[in-house]
């Protein structure tokens, strides 16, 4: 073959890997395929490690996750919108940047801007007080003295303005409770100061309070879902003590659901939601996961719109919490 | 209880493959640590896959591994390029340096490796021993100790500014600033990002060091005029001295060691911050005839035992309470996570086999350094004999990949090579490199701490006051702040008397 033709063949083949997807999604991925995770290191960060191992195995290649903390989630938002739409980019679309962030004017997307892939994990949250706490009888003492002394009791979510801080509002608004929030870089140190006394409730995800049952005692577990309610062995939830978050299902949880740049081509889309449907109906992967107490879901790419469209309802309408609670704060300074 | 655990621990630990992911891992954790920019944070993050799919305690090997080596790497490079490969060996520079500018490189690394390791078995000790009580102790540290201790360590500036205190303090305020970049974790809002995403979590710690650090010194070395030289270094063997030599400064050693245990056991506190303090603490405590800074033993024995043993402090809230003591500590939780144990007391009560199985490789790994790291000092050493023609080019290389890989940021990179650009200017200008890294990482530690007691207090600053702990903390950095200006006033009257 004389140079002429090999150069021909040449780009006859690679004008067909351009024209033929089916050609090009066989080849895809060669390489490996980077997660941008919006936290650090943690236990959320456990339970995607163990998600991209298992979407490694699907695909073939390293499947890695690259934590991009910053600006509650939206930095890592940026970085993977601002990387090229090839398919070795996912992003591990938690809440807090995917949805919570756009309804607080934070970021200038919505969930219609990405392509889903397949739902990951979802936890919920409770209110958790210190055991040996004998200022209170119990957690319905502590709002009535709440109530009757506005600004006086301190809480904390972690990070300012965060979905567990956003939840935390709405339900000591319905209370009637004026609490100041303490926030922290990570949910661990505000746990710690709990027990140092120095706060009176944090929030609790269902990893913390196995990890130390006897140092946490759950006030409010904040969803109505029953499979929730155990997951805090049984305690009272927001039906039990008849308060309305306005917040059903997802809406109160903190959970992902991995998407990419929504210019990602189509079969390159589909190689990705493929591997990650296996690897989410893997009965090990989902043993895996719930036994570091997080709920894997079982929601593919089909029901993104559906159930994240409802979520993103709930979420758009609960902000007022946080006004009101800035509010009746800024009233109390102002006294 | 913990000496039951240990034993339970021992079925899990000793296997062979246990001990040989123990040398992987240390060499590993060598290399990414001794090359600027990775790091043991990185180190972990990139074995982490590989990682989860071993059995618990062999996976713990490995990254514990990383954790020991990475955590002494840094040293290496410090001592012999006068580039930290990580933040946590900037202070090691300070005399490393200049031990091996006088011909002492292959002492100077072994002291380093010797002493790593020695203070990593004290914080492995101590966390045997009393990683419960310390847990608890740890939890009398709220935001307003924080605060105070944050303000302790920015009075090490003092101490490591060298003859130009006023330039120190100015280097500090630096860095304060620099800290002050990016989103506010109190109210966040964004501050000085100028409407970029990149600046959103300010700049990155690591392109701030490697640039000032080691963009900046191969600018002054490229400019040398022995650039084509081969330089005259003779090659050293392994010498099992250096731990006499790090021994011989016992009193050193063990003082550093539980500064460092001290710093670890609080989360949030960390290496860089230890072994600047125990620098601080060495060089005050000095004899006459010790000039730190022109290459002291001592300033790498401080330096070195410090980080390491903040290693040991670290694991203690890590495993006692779940609580990271720092960000790589978060990520052996969430390796132990992943295999489903919950580091907290309920490890301790349900699989004491783990616990144990973890401060036995703890342990092991800082033997396997002391060993280790003393037979390939002859290797790191062979680094100075190569021709600066060829090792600044692969020397920037590495500062390149390093710093990308971090976020596979090229904004990162930038940001390395604009702090290379300031590092020439101060450096030319005569102002200490390492305040700026102190600010910087103190920076967040005072400001959210400060803030964050205000919140809780009820009577504004006197939470300062009310709380023992805090009261102690203030009377502490009173002392301090007089004795530094005390000494100040006495250099300053020693210098005009010699005028």
């Amino acid at each position: 073959m004389n140079s002429f033709k090999l150069v021909t063949a040449a780009a006859i083949f690679a004008a067909a890997l351009a024209v033929n997807p089916t050609v090009q999604a066989a080849d895809f991925p060669d390489r490996p395929v980077q997660t941008i995770f919006p936290w650090g290191p943690g236990t959320a960060m456990a339970a995607d490690q163990i998600i991209a191992d298992a979407v490694s195995k699907e695909l073939g290649v390293a499947v890695t996750l690259v934590s991009t903390p910053g600006a509650g989630g939206t930095k890592a938002f940026r970085t993977a919108m601002a990387r090229k739409a090839d398919g070795y980019t996912m992003i591990s679309g938690w809440v807090a940047p995917l949805v919570s962030a756009p309804a607080s004017g934070k970021a200038d997307w919505t969930y219609k801007d990405f392509i889903p892939l397949h739902s990951g994990v979802a936890a919920a949250f409770a209110i958790a007080t210190r055991v040996g706490d004998d200022r209170f009888g119990s957690f319905e003492e502590m709002m009535e003295y709440g109530k009757a002394n506005p600004g006086k009791l301190r809480y904390s979510s972690g990070a300012a303005g965060n979905l567990p801080h956003k939840v935390m509002a709405k339900a000591l608004q319905a209370y009637g409770v004026v609490a100041q929030v303490v926030p922290y870089k990570t949910d661990g140190e505000a746990r710690k100061d709990l027990q140092s006394g120095v706060i009176d409730f944090v929030f609790v995800n269902p990893g913390a309070y196995i990890a130390d049952k006897d140092g946490f005692e759950i006030g409010l577990v904040l969803s109505e879902l029953p499979a929730v309610k155990k997951l805090f062995d049984g305690a009272q939830n927001v039906e039990d003590v008849d308060i309305d978050i306005g917040l059903t299902g997802l809406g109160p949880l903190g959970w992902t659901w991995w998407i990419v740049h929504k210019d990602t081509p189509a079969d390159k889309v589909a190689v990705l939601q493929n591997a990650m449907k296996k690897a989410m109906n893997d009965e090990s992967v989902k043993a895996k996961l719930s036994a570091i107490g997080w709920t894997p879901l079982e929601w593919d790419h089909t029901q993104y719109d559906e159930i994240i469209g409802s979520v993103s309802t709930q979420i758009s309408s609960m902000g007022d919490g946080l006004i009101w609670e800035e509010e009746q704060i800024k009233k109390l300074r102002n006294k | 209880m913990l000496f039951e655990a240990i034993a339970q621990g021992y079925d899990l630990f000793a296997s062979p493959f246990v001990f040989a992911l123990i040398i992987v891992g240390l060499m590993f954790g060598l290399i990414v640590g001794a090359l600027p920019g990775l790091g043991p944070l990185m180190g972990i993050v990139l074995i982490l896959p590989v990682a989860i799919n071993l059995q618990p305690i062999t996976a713990m090997s490995l990254l514990l591994g990383i954790y020991v080596g990475g955590s002494c790497g840094g040293s290496i490079s410090a001592i012999l390029l006068r580039i930290p490969g990580t933040p946590l060996a900037a202070a090691t520079l300070f005399d490393g340096y200049p031990m091996a500018q006088k011909g002492r490189a292959a002492d100077a690394v072994g002291l380093a490796v010797s002493s790593s390791a020695l203070g990593g078995l004290f914080g492995g000790v101590i966390l045997i021993l009393f990683a419960p009580v310390l847990a608890v102790f740890a939890r009398k540290f709220s935001p307003p100790e924080f605060t105070l201790l944050a303000i302790t360590g920015l009075v090490a500036i003092a101490s490591v500014s060298g003859e130009s205190f006023l330039k120190g303090i100015l280097s500090g305020a630096f860095g304060l600033l620099l800290a002050t970049i990016g989103t506010d974790q109190i109210s966040m809002g964004y501050r000085f990002t100028f409407d970029s995403y990149h600046m959103l979590d300010g700049f990155h710690l690591v392109s701030i060091v490697v640039g000032l650090f080691a963009i900046s010194e191969m600018v002054f070395q490229f400019m040398g005029k022995d650039l084509t030289d081969k330089p005259d270094i003779p090659l050293v063997r392994p010498q099992f001295r250096s731990v006499l030599l790090a021994l011989k400064h016992w009193k050193n050693l063990l003082r550093s060691s539980a500064i460092g245990t001290f710093f670890g056991i609080l989360p949030g506190a960390g290496g860089v911050v230890s072994s600047f303090a125990a620098y601080a603490v060495a060089k005050n405590a000095a004899k006459p005839h010790e000039r730190y800074g022109e290459g002291e033993e001592g300033g790498v024995v401080a330096t070195e035992s410090a980080n390491n043993a903040t290693c040991g402090g670290a694991l203690v809230p890590s495993l006692a309470l779940g609580i990271p003591g720092d960000p790589i500590a978060a990520l052996l939780i969430a390796t132990l996570l992943i295999f489903g144990f919950y580091p907290g007391p309920t490890l301790f009560e349900d699989q004491p086999q783990i616990v144990g199985g973890i401060f036995l490789v703890y342990l092991t790994s800082n033997v396997a350094l002391l060993v280790l790291g003393i037979l390939m000092t002859p290797l790191f050493v062979y680094v100075l004999r190569i021709r600066k023609s060829r090792l600044i080019p692969v020397i920037l290389v590495l500062c390149v990949v390093g710093t990308f890989a971090l976020q596979s940021s090229i904004f990162d990179l930038w940001a390395m090579l604009g702090f290379g650009l300031v590092g020439i200017v101060l450096r030319i200008a005569n102002y200490p490199l390492a305040p700026i890294v102190i600010g910087t990482i103190l920076g967040p530690l005072l400001e959210n701490n400060l803030r964050r007691s205000l919140l809780l207090s009820d009577e504004g600053y006197w939470i300062f006051v009310d709380r023992p702990v805090s009261l102690v903390l203030i009377v502490v950095n009173t002392g301090l702040i007089l004795w530094v200006a005390y000494s100040t006033w006495q250099k300053y009257k020693a210098s005009r008397k010699s005028a």
